[in-house]
């Protein structure tokens, strides 16, 4: 081979054809016009549509339905949320720095990085804090000095022995409860039942540290350490590893767009990692980069060139190009 | 009640969705016919000839 490096990258410049400029013919475009008529159809469209259809308005579930619907699995959730057992108590950051947790990717320790930026201490905001809120209750006051005058591991013994007891009670049903040493948790749970039957509870979870109330980390995180969120969701194929991120609730149509994102999570080892999300997340961005980095990777940016749909579209051009295909020549 | 009735809109969809499951697939049958849509418009702005003749 002879020439410069300069010349060869030249030459192969010239070979490829998405490099070149343009010099067929051209026409006018208006494109003001186009957008205008697409934003007037669509516009139509979805006017039509709503009108037709409507839109999703399911009821929303807050911590009063759940403790009214299911007060066994209320109950449960706020006895583990007592004695830091629930997931939202060990999931570390934004929430705590429980220890070890947190999703990587490979060594790189993602959820840990961002650091706790949100802190929620379960037993406090959960049971004990929305508690004190209660007025003129000395049995309630009593009950709580009770409990936050134990040593720790007592206070861990009461819960962790409420909650087996809970766990085996006919349905699930607090009421039920076999007698034993509980300390002062059924009261406190009773109460907090109360709490959140009246509709009281989900307002006092809800962040007051601005004049707009709108943060409700405190009340869906709560929720979200039961089953009743999860089981209502699961029965309208909302789960994850029910490709329910794509889904939508009633029979309206959810987002389709979002295959590729769900799909990963219905497949291993994605669909038995504990670290799925950061997986994905990964993953996910890689082909989102190589997607966006499209037109610089050779082979796959002459796809469309190969695959030749563009044929298809502008087939009349091609054929006058070309002039019309004849039958080969025996 | 009746003005409620009037302001409804005339297809209900709150009511649960038919899944076709197909392997690890499950999709539900308004986002299978959405999918079925889009790729019909996509073979239809394919195939279909340009305006005034396309001899532009």
């Amino acid at each position: 081979m002879t020439g410069t490096p300069t010349r060869r990258r030249w030459a192969s410049r010239r070979a490829d054809p998405a490099a070149q400029e343009w010099a067929g013919d051209t026409r006018e475009f208006d494109l003001v016009k186009e957008l205008l008529v697409a934003l007037v159809v669509v516009g139509v469209l979805c006017v039509a549509l709503a009108g037709l259809f409507s839109s999703p308005d399911d009821r929303p579930i807050t911590v009063a339905r759940w403790a009214k619907a299911a007060p066994g699995d209320f109950v449960a959730t706020a006895v583990t949320e007592l004695d830091g057992t629930s997931r939202t108590a060990s999931y570390g950051p934004p929430y705590n720095s429980f220890p070890g947790a947190g999703q990587e990717l490979g060594p790189l320790p993602l959820q840990r990085w961002g650091g706790v930026r949100a802190r929620v201490d379960t037993a406090q905001d959960f049971v004990l804090r929305p508690l004190r809120e209660v007025p003129a209750d000395p049995v309630l006051t009593g009950a709580l000095s009770e409990w936050s005058s134990a040593p720790a591991a007592v206070q861990m013994e009461w819960a962790t022995a409420y909650g087996d007891a809970v766990a085996k009670a006919p349905g699930g049903d607090p009421g039920a409860v076999a007698p034993g040493d509980y300390g002062p948790v059924p009261l406190l749970m009773t109460r907090l039942l109360g709490l959140g039957q009246t509709g009281a509870l989900d307002g006092l979870l809800v962040s007051q540290d601005r004049f707009y109330a709108t943060d409700y980390t405190k009340p869906l995180l709560f929720l979200a350490d039961g089953t009743y969120l999860e089981d209502t969701a699961r029965a309208q194929n909302l789960g994850g590893d029910q490709w329910g991120m794509m889904n939508e609730t009633g029979s309206w149509p959810g987002q389709a767009w979002l295959w590729l994102y769900t799909f990963w999570y219905q497949v291993k080892p994605f669909s038995t990692s504990d670290n799925a999300d950061a997986l994905v997340w990964g993953l996910m961005a890689v082909l989102s980069l190589v997607f966006v980095c499209l037109p610089f990777i050779p082979g796959l940016r002459s796809l469309p060139r190969h695959l030749g749909v563009h044929r298809l579209i502008w087939r009349q051009h091609y054929r006058q190009v070309e002039g019309p295909k004849r039958p080969a020549e025996s | 009640m009746v003005s409620h009735r009037l302001l409804a809109a005339p297809i209900d969809l709150h009511r649960p969705a038919h899944y076709v499951h197909w392997g690890i697939v499950q999709i539900s049958v308004p986002n299978l016919i959405v999918v079925g849509l889009l790729v019909l418009v996509l073979v239809l702005a394919v195939l279909l000839p340009f305006p005034r003749g396309g001899g532009r």
